[in-house]
């Protein structure tokens, strides 16, 4: 004959204290529980060294998304784009770029802060390529895929929605970061959040003549998957021979946020 | 009674890997396609041709060995023909000697589909007789994998593992010290098929090995001299010829000779891309990875072409190294009709990478060097990299360097903040534009046109157009004077009206301007 026994007959021990408090604090929150293996992982955001644009995003680029930042000649997206990498290369991690208008400039990004040696450089002739490299970027691992389309006219046109579509479920798949910069919407559904750039005032120093000392820019949320949008952020770049080092301390914490009021009258 | 030597303990424990009508299994392996048709393997030319080897089906309709090409064509009228591939035997050998490889680090080369492995260091993985029963069948497991019919005999003396190896049932295990009453019942040819000394032992009244063998050792060494006292060793089980290891060939080969000269690209590819799967496995077997594919095409009506590909690292996705292979041969095409080709895969290690626990995950090495590949193959070498600075002042030049990425920290560092640099798109070429210029030295406030020039060469460039808002400069640059190409400049940064900033710059020696960045 079977008998039930109830668990509180059974003189068990006293549960042993959670042996993750004796780990490191760095270790710490890496160590799971049998239980918590089965839940999806928390993707932590990939910081991205552009304060606006972590506010915005909640804390960076989301892995496993596709983020879009659009902006005009001069609205700084590929300050932007630097200013990405840079902070993903600083903190070790391996960075693709594909630049299909083939307009990076080694010196300067090494000037941005990038690590050279952790990022690839992918400079594909058309989108279709550029899209078939993205993939298989994001089947190596790269935990960064930044893709830039260039200037208008894009060389071979936007790209056939179903690729980016793909290429959003391959970031998915890989829990990767993948930033598109465009001149326009390329990547249509497919973008979990998408970020306009418009382009600010022009700081020209009068000191005698007139020299470039940077530019400002707006930052806006134009569409986030499942969060609010609208919410704006002004952000600015300087020439490295600025003297307008300040207001941008070293290395560039808050930027500026320019008066979006001045954004009615510019 | 055959009388014993008492050496019986001291001899090792050998396996016999024989692949049977080894010249067919070695096309076949080539072609798996022809498995179930009749086919039969040729040898010799024109009218001396004979049938060495043939399949099922053939042997079914009579086709035997020896029989010329008439004759076997009389018997089966749809017989497919191929006549011996040294390329396709020596590919299917080194496989062999590959998969005995993977099994212990002394193994014998015998040739023609033979292969002995020295079992001294396999008794604790395989203790016994049960164990020599498992590695038999293991052997040929590995065999099947790599496409080869392997038989496999055990024995302590290689006479006796060949012969076991040639017998049905494969594995046959000879039990240690009873090699002389296995081969006991065998004709003298068995011996040594090739010496008149068979002959010899015939008129002697002798028939097997077991009657050979019953001779005193030392009437038969007065008689025979050295060989066939040796001769007589064998007999009684006694093999004293030594296993000779060998060396690992320095690269990986595969390829065949091709029945009808291939013309175009496309089915060259079809019957290359198998050969790279083979290669690609037989890589993989070995724990290397393809660092330079060679290939050699033997061309209608004489010569040869040859091209090699150096790979980024080593890689063995044998899609990426069709993709390089296709793209080479469209850009270096042979000029002639393709009669045979050989693959040559020059190995190396694949890159490995230490896991951290706390710092990024680093990029696996493998997939980071298929990837590579398979970028070259999309883009062109010249097209990914590792950016690297150039040590000149024209802001359009760059370089690339392979890109090899450090390993991650160990620990994560704490992210921080970009410098909020303001970049610039460099534009590659220099876009050409017309510059209106209010008079001969242009200053901030003077108003200036800029206007695109217009190129009828079919590509859509960016368009720069408006008038000019601020404009700064002039710098000067001046660089690579001393070569064929200097550039004499003078710099404009510009803001026009519409909006934008770019830098400009007019070359002194012609005076034409061109916009070669975008401040964004």
């Amino acid at each position: 004959m079977l008998h039930a026994v109830r668990s509180a007959e059974i003189d068990l021990p006293a549960f042993p204290p959670p042996a993750r408090t004796a780990l490191p604090e760095a270790l710490r929150a890496r160590v799971r529980s049998a239980r918590e293996i089965g839940r999806r992982r928390e993707r932590e955001p990939l910081p991205t060294g552009v304060p606006a644009l972590d506010r915005l995003l909640e804390g960076g680029l989301p892995r496993g998304e596709l983020v879009e930042v659009l902006g005009a000649r001069s609205s700084g997206r590929l300050s932007l784009v630097l200013d990405v990498l840079a902070a993903a290369t600083a903190a070790g991690e391996s960075a693709a770029l594909v630049d299909l208008g083939d307009h990076l400039d080694p010196s300067q990004a090494a000037a941005a802060g990038c690590d050279l040696a952790r990022l690839l450089w992918v400079r594909p002739q058309k989108v279709e390529h550029a899209l078939a490299a993205v993939e298989m970027l994001l089947g190596a691992g790269f935990q960064l895929v930044v893709v830039d389309l260039g200037l208008p006219p894009v060389r071979g046109g936007r790209g056939i929605e179903a690729g980016w579509l793909r290429l959003a479920r391959a970031a998915d798949a890989q829990g990767a970061a993948l930033l598109v910069s465009a001149p326009y919407r390329a990547s249509g559904t497919a973008a979990a959040a998408v970020l306009e750039l418009d382009r600010g005032p022009v700081h020209w120093l009068r000191s005698g003549s007139a020299l470039l000392g940077g530019l400002g820019g707006f930052l806006t949320l134009e569409k986030r998957r499942g969060g609010a949008t609208g919410r704006h952020a002004g952000i600015s770049w300087r020439t490295a021979e600025s003297p307008l080092a300040p207001p941008l301390p070293e290395p560039c914490g808050e930027g500026v946020d320019f008066d979006l009021r001045a954004r009615a009258s510019a | 009674m055959i009388p014993p030597l008492g050496l019986e303990t001291a001899m090792p424990r050998l396996a016999c890997l024989a692949v049977p009508l080894f010249p067919l299994a070695a096309r076949l392996r080539s072609e798996p396609e022809l498995t179930r048709e009749a086919l039969a393997i040729l040898e010799g030319n024109g009218q001396a041709a004979r049938v060495v080897a043939s399949t099922r089906a053939a042997r079914a309709a009579g086709v035997r060995p020896g029989l010329s090409l008439p004759q076997a064509r009389a018997l089966c009228p749809k017989l497919a023909v191929r006549t011996r591939d040294g390329t396709c035997e020596r590919a299917a050998q080194e496989a062999l000697l590959e998969i005995a490889d993977g099994f212990s680090p002394r193994v014998e080369d015998a040739g023609d589909g033979v292969a002995y492995i020295d079992l001294g260091s396999l008794d604790r993985r395989y203790p016994g007789a049960a164990g020599e029963v498992s590695l038999g069948r293991d052997l040929a497991q590995a065999g099947e994998a790599r496409s080869l019919p392997v038989r496999v005999g055990i024995a302590s003396s290689k006479l006796a593992a060949r012969v076991a190896a040639g017998l049905p049932g494969s594995p046959v295990i000879v039990p240690a010290g009873e090699e002389a009453l296995f081969l006991a019942p065998l004709p003298l040819a068995r011996l040594a098929p090739h010496l008149e000394i068979s002959g010899t032992l015939e008129r002697w009244g002798l028939s097997s090995i077991g009657d050979f063998a019953r001779l005193a050792p030392a009437e038969v060494a007065s008689r025979l001299g050295r060989t066939g006292s040796d001769l007589h060793a064998i007999a009684r089980g006694l093999d004293a010829r030594p296993l000779v290891p060998r060396e690992p060939p320095p690269s990986f080969e595969e390829g065949m000779s091709l029945e009808w000269p291939l013309a175009s690209l496309e089915p060259f590819l079809f019957v290359g891309r198998a050969a790279l799967e083979r290669l690609c496995r037989r890589l993989e077997g070995a724990g290397l990875a393809c660092l330079r594919l060679e290939l050699d095409l033997g061309l209608e009506p004489e010569g040869h072409l040859r091209r090699a590909i150096d790979l980024p690292a080593p890689t063995r996705d044998a899609k990426t190294l069709l993709a390089l292979l296709r793209l080479d041969l469209e850009a270096h095409p042979p000029g002639a009709p393709v009669v045979g080709f050989l693959v040559r895969a020059h190995p190396d290690r694949p890159r490995e990478a230490q896991l951290s626990l706390l710092g990024p995950a680093a990029l696996s090495p493998d997939r980071l060097a298929t990837t590579l590949a398979r970028l070259f193959a999309l883009l062109g070498a010249e097209r990914v990299g590792s950016p690297s600075p150039v040590d000149r002042h024209r802001p359009e030049a760059s370089a690339l360097v392979a890109f090899a990425p450090p390993p991650p920290p160990d620990v994560r560092p704490a992210p921080h903040g970009g410098r909020g640099l303001l970049g610039v798109r460099v534009l590659r070429p220099p876009l050409s534009i017309e510059v209106l210029t209010g008079g001969d030295r242009p200053a901030a406030e003077t108003p200036l046109e800029v206007r695109p020039v217009l190129r009828d060469d079919g590509e859509r460039r960016p368009e720069i157009r408006g008038s000019v808002r601020v404009a700064s400069g002039p710098w000067a640059l001046e660089d690579g004077w001393w070569t064929d190409d200097p550039a004499d400049r003078e710099y404009w940064d510009v803001e026009l009206a519409g909006g934008g900033v770019y830098r400009l710059f007019r070359d002194r020696r012609t005076g034409d301007w061109f916009a070669d960045g975008i401040y964004d």
